[in-house]
């Protein structure tokens, strides 16, 4: 049976391969400039002849004005103040404080760019593609009539929010800080935690239209050589007209597509990131959103949170505990009620029994109609909630709770202890995000089960789900790690969380050398001062 | 290519489908098809001969609105008891649907009641089913009424609204008094298919008064192979409870040592140590209890405690629980059933010597003479030292 399946996924993959194959996009842009100042300008306006906001601006400069040049730029994406004060006034002006004799050429690009220009971040560029990517992504260019070169000049005008506390991933003790749609400012929130030389930020290009910047944040020494590798080789495959999230690049390098576990982690607070990368970890940042996506990952990874590191380890180690417990009745609640009601009726205590008959007397549902029906509706009012605009979101609650609860009960649709087992597990379903979406469809898929075949259902399914978390691999990386395969240090920091001093190495299935597991000294234990453990005095 | 996939989705679809199918024969039934039972009383139908099935089976909804604010009618039973008869325990439950309309659910059956007109006929051949059906309990509980089974489960208890659940709690609670003892199915069946043990079954029966008739349970039925042979009162089941180690409290009265009132004690732990032994081809059995009490009442006003007081107390509470344990001793004799089981035990270690009893294992029994060793210390006098009396009355 699963060489069927393995059939028809090659059979589709194959037949989608040729099909991008055939219709890849090229540009055929690819041709160096001339030294004629005026075709240039031809081809590019040539180019972008349907774009109001693009200024070519010609002048003459020099000495007795004898050489020409001229700036082109976009309107929108560039600061103009600048370009006055730091490119035209220098080339136009200043210029002339030079003495005369002094002999400099300038129609070469090279001098003008060391000796006039007064912005550091300069490129030079001799094919037209170059200058178009340049220009659109928001450079000036420099073009001078006898030169086969052109300057771009980096005085970009980005619009940007400002560092907000994200609405995901709430912490109580912690940074508020959140990452931010221009990539440039996530980076900095990564640089202003991390000041170590060996952290890389790699850039790549994505996207024929969107030209999005993609960048690879590791630190060299720690992450594993062949896990980078892995991501550049997994990130250029891309061959996409647009990236517009990071969750493009997510569904494009995971290992398993096919899978309702995620096998790539995101956030959007830079202690988590920075966290991950110094475990040797490596982040992939995204212009355009604040998600920042981080491999490999591993299923424990869900159940953690950043705030389990900063308080202390008793109350963290309770409410991991918590939140496992979380999963399991956000998956399996209304799978056992039923399961229970409908199969196993002796399981249930006498006196229970009773009740849930009470309850259930004016029902005219099956169980499981009735769990499908509440769960569906818990379904509804949370997409509503999420796109509610906030002035009626409130309405919603009342709504819900009204329908949910005391109308349905009192209608005799729904029984009391269903909107219980419902409710409960709506609640529980909110303690673990990251696994939202396995959660949401095993807990349908087990109340299929459930409702088909009872505990022997469940049971069936969750050695299938089982089976399937076993064989996942993220990035080379064994998704159950450290319960499977068994790893005892790892299991220090997964149903409970050790002090931070009982803990001096980092998961060894990520590190890939001893200098990666480093985290700090061993023996740091505090304890009260003792003249007697203190030798010197 | 298309074709072929197609046809391997159908596969697929198919072979998932089958999976279910599979699971058929676990059978789910939703909450409201059941009819929950919760105790059953059998008799004998006294015009046919025929077995009387009597299902105690709950009226959820009864029950939800009694226990709910106020409204309920006070005559409002939270209980339908349903009867069928047959020749057959099972035939007779099969019976009952033609009134219920859905199969009884016995899972949570509690108390299984015997007509005391069927245990003197014999267990054997109505207990077969109960142990048979997977659905049933082990450890529902068995008794035997004093009359009719069915009067049993018509009764009006005052605080439970279901009469089983009642006489649950009931036999539960047997180790406040240790008058009688908990049996159930299980443990019945056994004692049914040892060689030499006689079971026992507490005995159940409906208190009439004017405007109440309340459930009690008292005292033990003693079985010989499957028929009933007689009872043991409340002081001779404590005296088989005493060897057996399983008194768990219970209330002993000693006469003051002054002879003027009683001092009133509690049992707070007993043990017992039996060892069989043959001497000289006769079998003598050596009991050992320790028990540990307490002084909870006093009805005189001499202060008890002192040294000298709680010596003549444990000689006394000693001689009690011999003369109880022999009470029951001689009882057996008389009713030559095995109830403590001494035969197992002799089986047990003397298994060579136990050939030549078997065959007449009745005979030796009321030759069987028996040893008591008896250790009671009185631990604490609750709350108070001396009695709450004036100085001068007290000598």
């Amino acid at each position: 049976m699963f060489r069927y399946i393995s059939k028809i996924i090659r059979y589709w993959s194959l037949k989608n391969k040729n099909k991008s194959q055939d219709t890849a996009p090229g540009k055929v842009n690819n041709e160096p400039l001339s030294s004629d100042l005026k075709r240039n300008l031809e081809v590019i306006k040539g180019i972008l002849r349907d774009s109001s906001d693009v200024t070519f601006h010609e002048f003459n400069f020099g000495h007795e004005r004898k050489f020409k040049g001229a700036l082109v730029f976009i309107n929108s994406l560039t600061d103009k103040n600048e370009i006055h004060k730091n490119i035209l006034q220098p080339l136009m002006y200043d210029v002339l404080l030079l003495k005369k004799d002094v002999s400099m050429d300038f129609s070469k690009i090279d001098t003008i760019g060391k000796n006039l220009i007064s912005i550091a971040g300069t490129n030079k560029l001799t094919l037209l593609n170059d200058l178009l990517d340049h220009l659109l992504a928001g450079s000036t260019i420099l073009l001078v009539d006898g030169s086969k070169e052109a300057l771009a000049i980096e005085c970009h005008k980005m619009e940007s929010r400002s560092i907000e506390e994200p609405g995901t991933e709430a912490v109580v003790r912690g940074p508020r800080e959140g990452f931010n749609e221009n990539v440039n400012v996530s980076i900095a929130l990564i640089r202003r935690k991390i000041k170590d030389p060996d952290l890389c930020v790699e850039k790549f290009k994505i996207g024929e239209r969107t030209r999005t910047g993609v960048y690879i944040v590791y630190i060299k020494g720690v992450a594993n050589p062949e896990l980078i590798e892995e991501i550049r080789k997994r990130l250029s495959r891309i061959k996409v007209d647009a990236i517009l999230e990071s969750g493009y690049i997510e569904q494009f390098i995971e290992d398993a597509p096919y899978s309702i576990f995620p096998t790539v982690s995101n956030s959007e607070k830079p202690d988590k990131v920075v966290s991950k990368i110094l475990e040797g970890r490596a982040a992939i940042l995204v212009d355009g959103t604040p998600f920042v996506l981080v491999v490999p990952m591993l299923f424990i990874e869900s159940f953690q949170s950043g705030e389990d590191y900063y308080s202390r380890p008793f109350l963290a180690s309770i409410m991991r505990i918590v939140r496992f417990l979380s999963y399991i009745i956000s998956t399996l609640g209304p799978a056992i009620y039923v399961a229970l009601t409908v199969f196993h009726q002796e399981l249930i205590p006498t006196q229970l029994l009773i009740s849930i008959a009470a309850g259930r007397e004016r029902v005219p549902f099956p169980a499981i109609l009735e769990a499908l029906l509440m769960i569906f509706t818990f379904d509804i009012l949370r997409e509503a909630g999420v796109r509610l605009p906030k002035a009626v979101g409130q309405t919603i609650g009342i709504v819900g709770a009204l329908v949910l609860g005391q109308a349905s009960v009192e209608a005799g649709l729904i029984s009391p202890i269903m909107v219980i087992v419902v409710s409960s597990t709506a609640i529980a379903s909110f303690a673990v995000p990251a696994q939202t979406d396995s959660g949401t469809i095993l807990r349908y898929l087990f109340l299929a089960l459930a409702g088909l075949a009872g505990g022997f259902g469940i049971i069936m399914g969750l050695l299938a789900t089982l089976l399937h978390l076993a064989s996942l691999r993220s990035f080379g990386t064994p998704y159950l790690w450290p319960i499977v395969p068994l790893n005892f240090t790892g299991l220090k920091d997964t149903f409970i969380r050790m002090p931070l001093w009982a803990m001096p190495k980092r998961s060894s299935v990520i590190v890939w050398n001893e200098k990666g597991s480093h985290r700090q000294s061993p023996g740091l234990a505090p304890s009260p001062y003792r003249k007697d453990s203190d030798g010197s005095k | 290519m298309r074709k072929k996939i197609n046809i391997l989705a159908t596969e697929l679809i198919l072979c998932f489908l089958m999976l279910f199918m599979l699971s058929g024969c676990t059978g789910g039934r939703e909450i409201n098809d059941l009819e929950i039972v919760i105790g059953m009383g059998i008799d004998k139908d006294k015009d046919t001969g025929k077995i009387l099935l009597t299902a105690q089976v709950v009226k959820e909804g009864e029950l939800g609105k009694l226990s709910g604010s106020g409204g309920g009618g006070a005559d409002a039973k939270a209980f339908w008891n349903v009867s069928g008869t047959g020749n057959s325990v099972f035939e007779a439950v099969r019976q009952i649907t033609h009134k219920t309309g859905n199969r009884l659910f016995v899972s949570h059956n509690h108390a299984v009641i015997f007509g005391n007109d069927l245990a003197t006929e014999g267990l054997q051949k109505y207990i077969d089913f109960f142990l048979r059906a997977h659905e049933m309990r082990p450890t529902a509980m068995i008794l035997i009424a004093e009359n009719r089974a069915s009067d049993v489960m018509d009764a009006k208890p005052e605080t439970e609204k279901l009469p089983a659940m009642n006489i649950a709690k009931l036999v539960k609670a047997y180790g406040f008094t240790s008058h009688f003892y908990k049996v159930n199915m299980k443990e019945f069946a056994s004692c049914l298919m040892s060689e030499t043990k006689s079971p026992l079954a507490p005995l159940v029966g409906v208190s009439q008064d004017k405007d109440s008739e309340d459930i009690y349970v008292s005292g033990m039925a003693v079985f010989k192979k499957d028929k009933i042979v007689g009872k043991l009162n409340e002081h001779e089941t404590r005296g088989l409870l005493w060897v057996l180690g399983e008194v768990k409290s219970g209330v002993l009265i000693v006469s003051s040592p002054n002879k003027e009132g009683n001092a009133v004690l509690e049992i707070l732990e007993a043990k017992s140590k039996v060892k069989p032994e043959i001497k000289e081809g006769k079998i003598v059995i050596n009991v050992r209890i320790n028990a540990e009490t307490s002084l909870s009442e006093q009805t005189t006003s001499e202060n008890l405690a002192t040294i000298e007081a709680f010596e003549k107390m444990q000689d006394a509470q000693a001689e009690i629980i011999r003369h109880e344990i022999m009470m029951t001793f001689d009882k057996s004799k008389e009713l030559n059933a095995d109830i403590f089981g001494f035969g197992e035990m002799i089986r047990k270690k003397y298994g060579k010597e136990w050939k030549d009893f078997k065959d007449n294992w009745d005979e030796i029994y009321s030759t069987i003479k028996l040893n008591i060793d008896i250790d009671v210390k009185i631990q604490k006098t609750d709350l108070l030292k001396k009695p709450a009396a004036q100085k001068e009355e007290g000598k």
